[in-house]
C-alpha cells in the first residue's frame, strides 16, 4: 500500500491531521513527474498542468476511485504545491534580476494553468492568503481552478458542491480578490520604486 | 463536509452581492439601499465588490480551454543539488531528507574552511507552518551547548527567502550499528547510553523535548579514538514553553509514520494530551532495550503491518517482554549472534540482564508515565548504580514484594494492563488482563461471564430493567478505571473508587478480585465482606464459598470452613480447589471416615489429570496420611505428572517436596532423602513448605538409621515451626492455612517416628 493511499484512508477514517502529511508527498510526486517529463520532452514542448496533476493522482491513489474526502485532499494538496512552485519561481527570478548570486540555471518551459504576469501572481498570492483566512472553502475553489487547473465542473465535483454553487462562488471570489489586489496596490503606490 | 464558517457579515455581503448582480444597473442602487438598511459600511463594501466585478476583465479568466494557458519559464531546477550554493556554503551532497527539509553536507569557505551540515526547507514547502517549525528547530538547537548534542553554527535564508541553518557535521554511524560493529560489551554500551541520557537531560533543562529519539538520530563519532555519541535532528522537537498547535499534531503524525517502534504510549494516543519530557524517557528505554538485546520491545515491521489502529493499541496496551525474557525466547542461533555482538555468550548475557537491568528498562518503558523515571538523568543514575553494584531504584514497588513473599500460590490473581474483555456485562466490556497462576482463576472469569450472560437475558425483559442498562452504561468508565488502577497495583485507590459503586451483581468479578487481595494482605474482615457479596450475587459461583472458607479456616472455625467448602463442591463439582482444601481440614479435625470418602471421590475424579498443579495438590492432600496400597499407585502417578513439569517450573520445590513424600510412603527412603534435600535448595524459603520437607527428611533418615541426621532435620523442622509457622490456637493461620496444617500434621508424624520409636509407616 503506498504512503499516499494509507494517508488517504486515514483521512477517510477521520484522521484530520493526516491531511498535512499529504502535501510533501504530493509535492514530491509532482516534482518527479515534471522532472521526468521534462527530461523526455524536446525543448519547447509544453506540459498540461491538469494532465500532470491527474497523472499524479492516478499514480498515487491507484484505481480505487478513491473516496470523496481523499480526492479533495489530494487535489487541494496538488494545488497548494503548484502554488508554492510558482511563487518560488517568481521570487527567484526577481532575485536574479536584482543581481543575486550567480546560479547555474536550467531553462525549462512548462505550460501551467492560468498565471498571468509575475506581478499578478505575487499579488494574487497575497490576496489569496487573506481570503483564505476569511473563507477557506472558497479559497480552495480558487486554488483548485487556478493552480491545479481543474475546470469548474471538476472543481465542483471535488468539493462536493453543485455546479451552480461553484459558479456563484467563483464570481464572488474573483470580485473579492480583484478588489483586494487593487486596495493593496493603492496603499503601496507611494512605495513603488 | 465542514466548511469554514463565514462570519455573519460576509454571508450577507455575499448574498446582497449576488442579489444585486441579478438586477439591471438602474435598479441596483434602490436594491442596495433597501438591503443594506442601516449599515453604511456594508453597502460600501458591496458597492466596491460590484465595481471590482465590472472591472475585473481578464483577471482569473475562466480557464476552461487548455489553449488559453500561458507559458511560463521556470528558470532553475526544481530543487537544489550538489554544486549549488546557499549563502557562503557550497553544497556537496545530500545526506538526509525528511518531509519538509533536506540536509546537505556542505563546505564553508570563509572565515574558516570546513565541512558542515546544512538543513534547508525544501523548495515549495515554505508554508507558514513549516517555516515556523523549522525556525523552532533552529532556536531549539541554538539554545543547547553540550558535548553530546550537535551544535548550530549559523542560520540564514536562501535568496528566495527559504530558511536554512548550519550544524556541526557529525561523521559517525548509528549508535546501534557502532556498538554491533565494534562488539561492545554490555557495560561499554551502558556507558555510551548514559552519555545520551545526559544529552537529553540537557535538552530538557533547556525546555526542549526531542520527541524523536531513535538510533538514526544518535550518531557515534570518534574523538581521539574515544567514541562520542551525538544527538542530531531535533526536527520535531518542541519547546515546552509553546502550546500545542496544529503543527504539533502534524509532527506527531509524521513521527507516527516514521518511528512507531520508539513511540511512547501517550504519543500513540494522539489525543492532544500534553506530551512531556517523559516521552523521551520512554524512547530512551526503547533504545536501551535495543542496545541490550538487539531488538526493540515491539517488532517494528509487525507494528506497521498491523495497521494504524492495532499499532496504537499495541503501543498503548501490550506489555513488552522483559529483556532477559526476550533473549531466552529467541532461537538459539539468534541468541548466540546477539550475545556475540556483545562480547559474551548466551547464558552469560541472559544472566547479566536478568534482575537490575530488566527492571531499569521496564521502568523506563512503563505505560503510565508517572511510573517512569522522572528525568533522563534518573535513568542514567540508576544505570550507574547498577554498574557500581548498588541497589537500583527500579526494583518493583513494595507491595509486589509482599505478593512474592507470602504468595498464596494458588490464588493470586495478578491484574495487569487494561486489555481484553474478561467479563461482558449487559453489553459493555471491561478490559482486564488476568495473569493467572492457576487455571482455576481463569475459570472464575468464565463463570462470571456465564452469570453476566444470564443477567443480560434478564435485563432484556422488563421495563425497569431498561433503566438498569442506562445505569450500567454510566458505570462502565468507572469499572474501566478500577481495572486500570488494579493493573498498576494501586489497590487502595482502586478499592476507594470501587466502594462508590452501590452493590450490584455486575461487580462480582471485582468482589472476587478484592476478596483475593484482602486475603493476600490478611485483611480478613474485608475479605469476608467481599466474598459474602460474591455469594449473594453469584450463588452458583464456587469462588465465594471458598473465599469464605479461607477466612473461616484462618480463624480455625473449622465447622464454617467445612460447610462452605462443601457448598463450593456442591455448586461446582468439577472444580478442584475445594476438594483438596477439605482434605487437610478433615484430617486435622479427626474425621477419618470423611477423609477416606473424599479421597475415593477425588481420586476417581482427578486421578488421571495431566495438570501438574492439580496433580501435586491432590497427591499431597492424600499422602498426609499413609494411603491404601491401591491408592498409592494412583497417587504416585500423579506425583510423576507433577515432576514431569521439570525444574524450570516455578513450583519445582513443591514438586520436589511431593516426590520426596511419595517416595517415603513408597518405602524408597534414600530417594526420599535426595528429593527432600533438593526441595530445601529452593531460592526462597517458605516456612509452610519447609517444615513439611524437614519432617519428611527426618522420617526418611530415621528409616535409614541415620539417627543424627534424623534428629537434626527434626530439630530444624521444630525450629521453623516455632518461629515462622502460625500455631494452632492462634486463630490466625494465614492465607496458606492448608499448607500450614499439612506441615504440622507431618511434623507430628515425624516426632512420633523419630522420637517415639515408631515403626516404619505401614503400607
Amino acid at each position: 500500500m503506498s504512503d499516499v493511499t494509507r494517508i488517504l484512508q486515514s483521512i477517510g477514517a477521520g484522521e484530520k491531521q493526516a491531511s498535512a502529511q499529504l502535501l510533501p508527498l504530493v509535492y514530491e510526486e509532482l516534482r518527479k513527474l515534471a522532472a521526468s517529463k521534462m527530461a523526455h520532452e524536446a525543448p519547447g514542448q509544453s506540459l498540461q498542468p491538469t494532465a500532470l496533476v491527474h497523472e499524479a493522482w492516478l499514480k498515487l491513489a491507484g484505481n480505487q476511485g478513491a473516496q470523496w474526502e481523499g480526492r479533495r485532499h489530494f487535489f487541494g494538496a496538488a494545488a497548494e504545491a503548484m502554488r508554492r512552485i510558482l511563487i518560488d519561481n517568481v521570487r527567484r527570478k526577481a532575485a536574479q534580476r536584482h543581481g543575486g548570486d550567480r546560479q547555474r540555471v536550467d531553462i525549462l518551459e512548462i505550460d501551467l494553468a492560468a498565471p498571468g504576469p509575475d506581478d499578478e501572481l505575487l499579488a494574487l498570492n497575497e490576496a489569496l492568503e487573506r481570503f483564505e483566512a476569511l473563507d477557506k472553502t472558497k479559497a480552495e475553489l480558487i486554488k483548485l481552478r487556478y493552480f491545479a487547473g481543474l475546470t469548474t465542473e471538476e472543481a465542483a465535483v471535488t468539493l462536493g458542491i453543485s455546479l451552480a454553487t461553484a459558479k456563484r462562488w467563483w464570481v464572488y471570489s474573483r470580485a473579492w480578490l480583484f478588489k483586494e489586489i487593487r486596495d493593496m496596490e493603492s496603499s503601496t503606490e507611494g512605495n513603488k520604486g | 463536509m465542514n466548511d469554514a464558517p463565514d462570519t455573519p457579515s460576509t454571508e450577507r455581503e455575499e448574498a446582497i452581492f449576488h442579489g444585486a448582480l441579478q438586477l439591471p444597473d438602474a435598479l441596483r442602487a434602490e436594491y442596495l439601499k433597501h438591503a443594506c438598511g442601516s449599515d453604511p459600511s456594508l453597502r460600501e463594501r458591496v458597492t466596491a465588490l460590484l465595481k471590482a466585478h465590472e472591472q475585473s476583465g481578464a483577471f482569473l479568466k475562466e480557464q476552461d480551454a487548455p489553449a488559453q494557458q500561458k507559458t511560463i519559464v521556470i528558470s532553475a531546477p526544481l530543487t537544489e543539488k550538489a554544486g549549488d550554493r546557499i549563502g557562503r556554503y557550497k553544497l556537496l551532497q545530500t545526506i538526509g531528507e525528511g518531509g519538509c527539509g533536506v540536509v546537505y553536507m556542505a563546505e564553508q569557505e570563509e572565515p574558516v574552511r570546513r565541512r558542515v551540515a546544512l538543513k534547508v526547507i525544501k523548495l515549495g514547502m515554505d508554508t507558514k507552518s513549516v517555516v515556523a517549525r523549522f525556525e523552532a528547530e533552529r532556536q531549539a538547537l541554538a539554545m543547547m551547548d553540550h558535548p553530546n548534542i550537535a551544535k548550530v553554527l549559523d542560520a540564514g535564508g536562501t535568496e528566495t527567502g527559504r530558511p536554512f541553518f548550519v550544524m556541526e557535521l557529525v561523521r559517525g554511524i548509528k549508535i546501534t550499528d557502532y556498538c554491533d560493529q565494534n562488539k561492545l560489551s554490555t557495560e561499554e554500551r551502558l556507558n555510551l547510553f548514559m552519555q545520551v541520557c545526559n544529552a537529553i537531560q540537557h535538552a530538557h533543562q533547556k525546555g526542549i523535548i526531542h520527541r524523536d529519539i531513535k538510533p538514526s538520530n544518535i550518531l557515534v563519532t570518534l574523538h581521539d579514538g574515544v567514541p562520542v555519541p551525538k544527538v542530531i535532528d531535533f526536527g520535531i522537537a518542541k519547546a515546552t514553553q509553546g502550546r500545542l498547535t496544529d503543527q504539533t499534531l502534524f509532527t506527531a503524525f509524521e513521527q507516527f509514520i516514521g518511528t512507531p517502534a520508539y513511540m511512547s504510549p501517550e504519543q500513540a494516543e494522539m489525543s492532544g494530551l500534553d506530551i512531556d519530557t517523559r516521552c523521551d524517557v520512554y524512547a530512551l528505554g526503547v533504545l536501551l532495550y535495543e542496545l541490550l538485546t538487539g531488538r526493540t520491545p515491539f517488532d517494528a515491521k509487525e507494528l506497521v503491518q498491523s495497521g494504524l489502529d492495532q499499532m496504537r493499541r499495541t503501543i498503548r496496551e501490550k506489555e513488552p517482554e522483559r529483556p532477559s525474557t526476550r533473549l531466552s525466547t529467541m532461537l538459539d542461533a539468534d541468541l548466540t549472534a546477539v550475545a556475540h555482538l556483545r562480547h559474551s555468550d548466551a547464558p552469560k548475557l541472559v544472566h547479566l540482564l536478568r534482575g537490575d537491568l530488566d527492571w531499569i528498562v521496564m521502568k523506563a518503558l512503563e505505560k503510565d508515565r508517572t511510573r517512569r523515571y522522572e528525568t533522563a538523568n534518573g535513568l542514567a543514575m540508576d544505570i550507574r548504580r547498577h554498574l557500581g553494584n548498588e541497589a537500583v531504584l527500579a526494583r518493583p514497588p513494595s507491595n509486589f514484594y509482599r505478593l512474592q513473599k507470602f504468595a498464596r500460590r494458588n490464588q493470586i490473581v495478578f491484574v495487569a494492563g487494561s486489555v481484553v474483555a474478561a467479563a461482558l456485562i449487559a453489553g459493555f466490556a471491561i478490559s482486564t488482563v488476568l495473569f493467572l497462576k492457576e487455571r482455576e482463576a481463569r475459570k472464575r472469569a468464565t463463570e462470571a461471564e456465564r452469570i453476566q450472560a444470564t443477567l443480560r437475558t434478564d435485563a432484556e425483559r422488563g421495563r425497569e430493567l431498561a433503566k438498569k442498562e442506562l445505569e450500567l452504561a454510566q458505570l462502565r468508565p468507572k469499572y474501566q478505571e478500577i481495572s486500570q488502577l488494579l493493573g498498576t497495583e494501586q489497590f487502595d485507590r482502586a478499592e476507594k473508587l470501587f466502594k462508590e459503586i452501590p452493590d450490584r451483581a455486575e461487580s462480582v468479578p471485582f468482589y472476587q478480585v478484592f476478596g483475593d487481595l484482602h486475603i493476600h494482605f490478611e485483611q480478613w474482615d474485608q475479605a469476608l465482606t467481599n466474598y459474602a457479596k460474591v455469594v449473594e450475587y453469584a450463588p452458583s459461583n464456587h469462588v465465594g464459598y471458598i473465599g469464605i472458607a479461607d477466612v473461616d479456616a484462618n480463624r480455625e472455625n473449622w465447622q464454617g470452613a467445612r460447610t462452605n467448602l462443601a457448598r463450593a463442591i456442591e455448586v461446582a463439582p468439577a472444580e478442584h480447589e475445594a476438594y483438596y482444601k477439605l482434605g487437610s481440614l478433615l484430617v486435622h479435625t479427626g474425621d477419618l471416615e470423611g477423609y477416606q470418602r473424599l479421597r475415593d471421590q477425588v481420586l476417581r475424579q482427578f486421578g488421571g489429570t495431566r495438570e501438574s498443579n492439580i496433580a501435586e495438590r491432590t497427591a499431597k492432600e492424600f499422602l498426609i496420611l499413609p494411603p491404601p496400597a491401591a491408592d498409592l499407585v494412583t497417587l504416585s502417578n500423579l506425583t510423576e505428572v507433577a515432576v514431569a513439569a521439570g525444574p524450570q517450573s516455578g513450583y519445582w520445590p513443591w514438586f520436589q517436596y511431593i516426590k520426596g513424600l511419595t517416595e517415603y510412603r513408597l518405602g524408597h527412603f534414600a530417594s526420599a532423602v535426595d528429593w527432600t534435600r533438593g526441595a530445601l535448595k529452593a531460592a526462597r524459603n517458605v516456612p509452610f513448605r519447609n517444615v513439611g520437607v524437614y519432617a519428611v527428611l527426618a522420617m526418611a533418615e530415621h528409616q535409614l538409621n541415620q539417627v543424627d541426621e534424623a534428629r537434626a532435620a527434626l530439630a530444624k523442622a521444630r525450629e521453623i515451626a516455632k518461629s515462622d509457622l502460625p500455631q494452632f490456637g492462634s486463630h490466625n493461620l494465614g492465607p496458606d492455612w492448608n499448607d500450614v496444617t499439612i506441615s504440622r500434621i507431618l511434623l507430628h508424624e515425624a516426632e512420633g517416628v523419630v522420637e517415639g520409636g515408631g515403626t516404619p509407616s505401614a503400607k
